[in-house]
């Protein structure tokens, strides 16, 4: 890029000022170094590369190499061409597996940003005293063990002396079997990874928060608005990249939920009837309790082809919303 | 697999075999003193045997006591995490030609049907001898001859021997039956559920008696009588169901048969009945009337709820491999005396139990044999039951005293070893090939889909079982 675009550009979109400008890679700078543009910078960058090349890309590569066999690992390996997608695709364990990540997913996700957006908003609040304390306990459900929230959960979501069931029944109600039924324990997961990933979607929220320039409440409130308006008009919009960034983040994660059902169902068959069955957990079973691994690396392409699908979905929506509240 | 496949695989390989070596060059300080308590490499005198478990197949206690046999052995033990019955960590490293294979893994027994077809993946034990000069073929006969199948390959090679044996009987609260007016004394329970009608029969008459103003009188009687402990214990009781879960039916049923899924027709293989076999039918719709019935509770077995089911009597009676009772024991201490054991319906029954193989690739292949042959030799499976509980494999401990004479005061005294070796001695060697567990976990979905009221006509869930069994390959 020379001199010139890169003032064009300037011209017509200025930077925002709490970024730092995108470094430009070959700026005519008399005092740049140049010789580090060489063949250095390629040995520098190759620890990463090469390790992902071993551990990352080409596992993924083989994996879709053998969804297209009957691939029995310790056996025979035979070339089936598309069948276990076919297969796949009338499967109705799978597609139950898909409704029930989704569902889990809308009922962790959206609670999730509320929660998180609220909790960003106080911590945002100057008044507020010991915020850094309050900051770094915010990260302790994240770096807790997820087996061990699972199990703690678990306990907690028990038919008969849960302590959520017993406060259910203490109301006078009837206990609710969260593990048999189908929206009741897609309730129980989403809890625990909203427990786990609110207080860490806060911070990235009120990192986006302390970046929005302060003349903007201020010209706010010249024009009337209370603290309440000055969120909805000013904060919520200025999010708009962090929600969409939290959104897709969340997306990857939340269809690969994994754990948290493993351990609610203590098997890997999601519940007697399959009831919180994940994607992850259908390919996991697939491929280490069924061995049909041909099957399995099929199921895991699915899963990259619905997490891209979703993302881009998310991704226009929320581009949408921002653009409707300008 | 193509060549290019292979050889980008073996670059992995290598590639992590570097790495873990680079890492552990600097683990291993030359050290003047042989304290092999600490080491993690084998070498400066020291061998360390890597030992891949799950549960309690590796008790502690005797592995203390092989220490002060052999000081120069370590056992490095480790449990799996998320795979508890330690299947998936062998299937990968046998795909991977053996590469990172402990020297010992326990394989547990629904397991053994699928590993009896892959001889390829561990150490024929007939070629290795211990110390006093034995091989797989000379302790055979010191096993359990349906037990000792569960280790042997298709070709006939000896790839696993046997741990502890399961059993099957029936734990129950004989002061909730005699509560609900039924037969609570052992051989009255017996015979009063010797079949698995009766026993659904028997279920049912609890569940109503539960619910009876006679019951609950009873119950409350009993929280203001006796020793304030005893006022306490009833106070918490909150009988719900009859047994914990029906779900344990079906293999308890599948087990008394004499063929499961297959038939031995002389092949390696063996021949794939389960659409004809009798016993498939009778063990789903036996589950069937059973949940029916209403007589389970639906908790899952070994959910928190079933943990503290056991001390509240939500369930009064469950199945129970001798394994079982020390589980009782340990969860709901307060219960003690409140147990009884009966003979299980339709008589014997076995679940649990597991193998201790040496996996191809194994480095300390001879010594992984000396610990297997000494821990699961007589002396130390006795040694095992009076510490822990798990009944041992070996016959010839059936007429030990501290099996024959010994009374469970946790079980009103029952004669546990003698109920669970006369079990176990009925059973019959039953022919398990590949596809075992597959099968059994179609056929559970099955159950599942009933149990849920998901499919109402039983027929139609037991065909969408057969079906999705057919699938399995």
């Amino acid at each position: 890029m020379s001199q010139t675009t890169v003032g064009k550009a300037r011209a017509s979109k200025p930077p925002s000022p709490w970024k730092p400008a995108k470094p430009q890679r070959k700026v005519n700078n008399p005092n740049a170094v140049p010789s580090l543009n060489g063949g250095w910078g390629y040995l520098f960058t190759a620890p990463f590369f090469v390790m992902f090349l071993i551990f990352g890309l080409l596992p993924i590569a083989y994996s879709v190499y053998i969804a297209f066999f009957n691939w029995d690992a310790l056996g025979t390996q035979e070339f089936i061409g598309f069948a276990n997608f076919d297969e796949l695709f009338v499967d109705t364990r799978f597609w139950n597996a898909l409704l029930n990540t989704l569902d889990i997913w809308l009922l962790s996700t959206i609670p999730m940003l509320i929660f998180s957006i609220g909790l960003a908003a106080i911590l945002h609040n100057p008044a507020l005293r010991g915020s850094t304390f309050f900051r770094t306990i915010l990260l302790v459900p994240n770096i807790t063990s997820v087996l061990a929230i699972a199990i703690v959960f678990g306990q907690l979501f028990g038919r008969d002396f849960g302590m959520v069931n017993i406060i259910v029944g203490a109301f006078g109600f009837e206990h609710i079997d969260f593990v048999q039924g189908t929206t009741s324990s897609h309730v129980a997961i989403a809890s625990m990874i909203v427990w786990r990933w609110t207080g860490y979607n806060a911070l990235i929220f009120l990192a986006a928060m302390l970046a929005i320039p302060n003349e903007l409440y201020e010209s706010a409130s010249l024009d009337g608005a209370g603290k309440f308006k000055q969120f909805i008009y000013v904060t919520l919009p200025s999010l708009r990249n962090t929600i969409t960034f939290v959104l897709i983040v969340g997306t990857i994660g939340g269809l690969q939920v994994f754990a948290e059902p493993l351990i609610l169902g203590g098997s890997f068959n999601g519940g007697d009837s399959g009831q919180f069955s994940t994607l992850t957990l259908f390919l996991f079973e697939q491929a280490f309790v069924a061995y049909k691994w041909g099957y399995a690396a099929a199921i895991g392409i699915m899963i990259t082809v619905i997490v891209a699908i979703v993302s881009i979905i998310n991704f226009f929506i929320t581009r949408k919303l921002s653009g409707e509240s300008k | 697999m193509s060549k290019k496949f292979v050889s980008i695989k073996a670059a992995a390989l290598v590639a992590t075999a570097t790495l873990t070596m680079g890492v552990l060059g600097f683990v291993s300080p030359a050290s003047a003193v042989v304290d092999c308590t600490k080491a993690t490499v084998s070498g400066n005198g020291c061998i360390v045997l890597t030992v891949n478990t799950f549960g309690d197949v590796i008790q502690p206690a005797l592995v203390a006591e092989y220490r002060k046999l052999r000081p120069d052995v370590k056992l490095a033990i480790k449990k799996s995490d998320l795979d508890a019955l330690n299947g998936t960590g062998l299937f990968t490293q046998c795909a991977a030609g053996g590469a990172g294979n402990p020297d010992i893994a326990a394989v547990e027994i629904s397991y053994s049907g699928f590993w009896r077809s892959y001889p390829q993946c561990f150490v024929d034990l007939r070629n290795l001898r211990n110390n006093a000069g034995k091989n797989a073929t000379d302790i055979k006969k010191d096993y359990l001859p349906w037990r000792w199948e569960h280790g042997v390959g298709y070709n006939d090679s000896v790839i696993g021997i046997p741990t502890d044996v399961g059993g099957l009987e029936a734990a129950y609260r004989w002061d909730l039956f005699k509560l609900a007016g039924l037969p609570y004394t052992r051989a009255s329970v017996s015979s009063a559920w010797s079949t698995w009608p009766k026993f659904i029969a028997f279920g049912k008459k609890y569940v109503a008696a539960t619910k009876t103003s006679k019951f609950k009188a009873g119950l409350a009687a009993l929280t203001k009588t006796g020793t304030s402990e005893n006022k306490k214990f009833y106070a918490t009781q909150k009988p719900v169901g009859f047994m914990d879960n029906i779900g344990t039916v079906y293999p308890a049923v599948m087990n008394q048969g004499t063929e499961k899924y297959y038939r031995n027709n002389g092949t390696d293989q063996g021949q794939l009945i389960f659409k004809t076999n009798k016993q498939v039918k009778l063990a789903f719709d036996t589950t069937v009337s059973a949940n029916t019935a209403n007589i389970g509770t639906r908790i899952g077995q070994f959910s928190s709820d079933w943990n503290v089911g056991m001390t509240k009597g939500t369930f009064a009676a469950m199945l129970a491999p001798a394994w079982m009772t020390s589980y009782i024991k340990g969860q709901s201490p307060t219960t003690k005396g409140k147990w009884d054991i009966a003979s299980a319906p339709g008589g014997g029954g076995n679940m649990g139990g597991s193998q201790l193989t040496i996996p191809k690739g194994a480095k300390n292949q001879q010594e992984a044999w000396n610990f297997i042959s000494w821990y699961l030799a007589p002396a130390q499976q006795l040694k095992v039951f009076e510490m822990y509980g798990l009944f041992p494999s070996t016959p010839s401990l059936y007429t030990n005293k501290a099996i024959t004479a010994g009374k469970d005061p946790f079980f009103n005294n029952a004669p546990v070893g003698q109920i669970y070796a006369t079990g176990v001695k009925k059973l019959k060697p039953i022919f398990e090939g590949k596809l075992q567990r597959c099968i059994d976990m179609a056929m559970g979905s099955a159950i599942s889909l009933v149990a849920n009221g998901k499919e109402k006509v039983p027929s139609k869930a037991f065909a969408t079982g057969i079906a999705a069994a057919g699938k399995c390959k």
